[in-house]
């Protein structure tokens, strides 16, 4: 995915001696999601990396004529994965022994689809599936069942996927 | 713990709301309150209060528990407090009813009720928001319908205040004049605040979510949504700062005229999203939810419309009223009957088969409803909500009446489709009831149940 960048350059302002970190914030508040900011300055500014690494941007630093700096700052895609509370180390589950594709199924549907896998497989064999979104009814009944769950969305936003360890039984089976 | 579970009360807020909106319909159609009377006589008072609080009230607040979750994945904080702001809702709104037909003469005049039945009303309406904004809180980013939701808080807060107020120079407990003052002017403030404010501006947000999410169309944050809730936010300052200069003696007419501008180019957006929801949809046919939510929204810019042609002062005949009425009736009345008709049915199927799914064959969601007849019952009822509106632009009050009863049929022939739902009664027989399954209670929580 390329990044859009909005400019800001802020040689002028030191050279007529201003101090350019209120611009600077100012320019990152106002940058839309996913957009990061291409700052142009007469030297490299470290202390500026800190602060934007808080903020959730990476820095690529690219030196130009005349000893001025062009620093690319880049918004981290942050992959926040849900991860069930029974589960455990979803990094070493083997890979998924079913794949679903539910995205173009109406709610409820694909939780009932999932459910009834999952009923049939061995405790230890993993699901994968692909939903239109988040399926928040489903799970606390997988947890309720035993089973671990972690899921995402897609980057797009538009395809919920989850990965699905059957588990041994829950405390309602 | 992530995800979302079924509210325990909400069932118990819903059959109360029917029962207020009944009660409220034989009223209205036996020539009790507007428009049998002026609509600021004490016997409208009631009507209007026992379908703003008492139908759409405890609608809107017993839907909030089941779906703000749904809009951040989290489930409700503080949940145990459903049962005792369900119980606080309905004995504020006796009081308050009470207060009123002692001003009509009907019941001895008590004049400490009303400010009393505004006190707990209020008391139950923060109990509501403390569950509601404790569980957006958790939510980093909110979601835009979350975000909606939240403004829609804010206008509570100003319902439910300035209806307190009201109460003090109402009952005759003071004669302050700036109580005085906002009595005589700030009740249209209070119904923009209720009703656009905390009503429809929740509803909006919520749509968002539940209309994608039938309909199997993508779910983005479009600018024109955004620009929705802007929009609304505006009229929603612009009608707090009137109803505030409303007790210092300034008409607020003007800031309801802008509000109502700003509320008008709001929803018309809004109905260009809704357009774009469907055309974008996944899922080709619409189910009757989604139809009769489509039917609403039309109403809602037709309401609009109206208010604004009710502005041309040259007019020989009222429509601002009549627009009030359809706002009720057409739009959130319809809007929720719409919805009630697939959350009832699909929170009976969850409580009941959710345990034994993939163990056992159970039947859709779909299977728990009479599809068939129930369009019967919305065709009905949004055809009696037009006429209504038409009789009252009209003003034929007697044919008025009569189209309240058929309003009060068709609502009475869904509360008893919905029954049915819960009933699980025309459920094939050999999925009905299968091992493990659990027969869900007609209104009341099953206290077996794990979901809170």
């Amino acid at each position: 995915m390329t990044t859009e960048f909005k400019e800001l350059d802020v040689r002028p302002i030191l050279r007529d001696g201003g101090e350019p970190f209120e611009e600077i914030m100012k320019a990152v508040a106002t940058l839309q999601e996913g957009q990061g900011l291409r700052l142009l300055a007469p030297f490299r500014p470290q202390p500026l990396f800190r602060v934007m690494d808080s903020k959730g941007f990476d820095h690529e630093v690219f030196e130009l004529e005349g000893g001025h700096f062009e620093v690319r700052f880049t918004p981290r895609m942050e992959e926040t994965v849900a991860v069930s509370d029974n589960a455990i180390s979803p990094a070493l589950w083997p890979e998924p022994s079913v794949q679903l594709d539910l995205s173009d199924l109406p709610p409820p549907e694909p939780m009932q689809q999932i459910l009834a896998e999952a009923e049939g497989l061995e405790p230890g064999k993993v699901i994968f599936a692909v939903l239109s979104r988040e399926p928040l009814f489903l799970f606390p009944e997988l947890t309720r069942r035993g089973h671990q769950w972690v899921g995402n969305y897609d980057q797009a936003g538009t395809a919920y996927r989850i990965m699905i360890r059957v588990g041994s039984g829950g405390s309602n089976a | 713990m992530l995800g979302a579970t079924l509210s325990r009360w909400t069932m118990s807020y819903f059959a109360a709301a029917l029962v207020c909106l009944v009660a409220g319909l034989i009223l209205t159609a036996s020539g009790f309150g507007y428009p049998s009377t002026a609509i600021e006589a004490p016997e409208s008072l009631v009507v209007i209060h026992l379908f703003a609080i008492g139908w759409l009230g405890l609608l809107f607040a017993g839907s909030l528990l089941q779906f703000v979750p749904v809009l951040v994945s989290r489930p409700l904080e503080m949940p145990h407090l459903s049962l005792p702001v369900l119980l606080l809702t309905i004995t504020g709104l006796g009081l308050l009813l009470a207060g009123f037909l002692g001003l009509a003469g009907i019941l001895p005049l008590w004049s400490w009720v009303l400010p009393l039945g505004g006190a707990v009303l209020a008391l139950a309406f923060a109990g509501l928001l403390w569950m509601v904004t404790r569980t957006l809180a958790t939510a980093r980013p909110m979601p835009l319908p979350a975000k909606f939701v939240a403004l829609g808080c804010a206008a509570l807060v100003g319902v439910a205040a300035s209806g307190l107020l009201l109460t003090l120079p109402l009952s005759g407990l003071t004669a302050n004049q700036y109580l005085v003052g906002l009595l005589l002017e700030a009740a249209p403030s209070h119904a923009y605040l209720g009703l656009v404010g905390w009503m429809t501006i929740t509803a909006i947000g919520v749509s968002y979510r539940l209309l994608t999410m039938f309909l199997l169309s993508p779910e983005r944050p479009r600018m024109t949504s955004r620009a929705v809730g802007w929009l609304m936010a505006v009229g929603l300052a612009m009608v707090a700062f009137g109803t505030v200069l409303a007790g210092a003696g300034t008409s607020p007419t003007a800031t309801i005229y802008v509000a109502t501008a700003f509320g008008g180019i709001a929803v018309l957006i809004y109905g260009l999203d809704v357009h774009l929801i469907f055309r974008e949809r996944k899922r080709k046919s619409a189910e009757m939810n989604v139809l009769a939510s489509l039917a609403a929204v039309a109403m809602l810019i037709a309401c609009f419309a109206l208010f604004g042609a009710s502005t041309m002062s040259d007019l020989p005949i009222d429509l601002a009223r009549p627009a009030a009425y359809l706002f009720v009736f057409g739009w959130l009345t319809g809007l929720g009957l719409g919805q009630l008709y697939k959350i009832v049915a699909f929170m009976t199927w969850l409580e009941c088969y959710g345990p034994v799914l993939g163990r056992a064959a159970v039947p859709r969601v779909q299977e728990l409803v009479n599809e068939r007849r129930s369009s019967t019952w919305f065709l009905l009822y949004f055809g009696a909500t037009v006429a209504a509106t038409v009789a009252l632009i009209a003003d034929t009050p007697a044919m008025f009446r009569w189209l309240a009863l058929a309003q009060l049929a068709a609502v009475c022939a869904l509360a008893f489709e919905f029954t049915q739902a819960r009933r699980l009664a025309i459920v094939p027989q050999a999925v009905r009831l299968p091992k493990g399954a659990i027969h869900p209670r007609l209104f009341l929580p099953s206290f077996k149940g794990s979901s809170q």
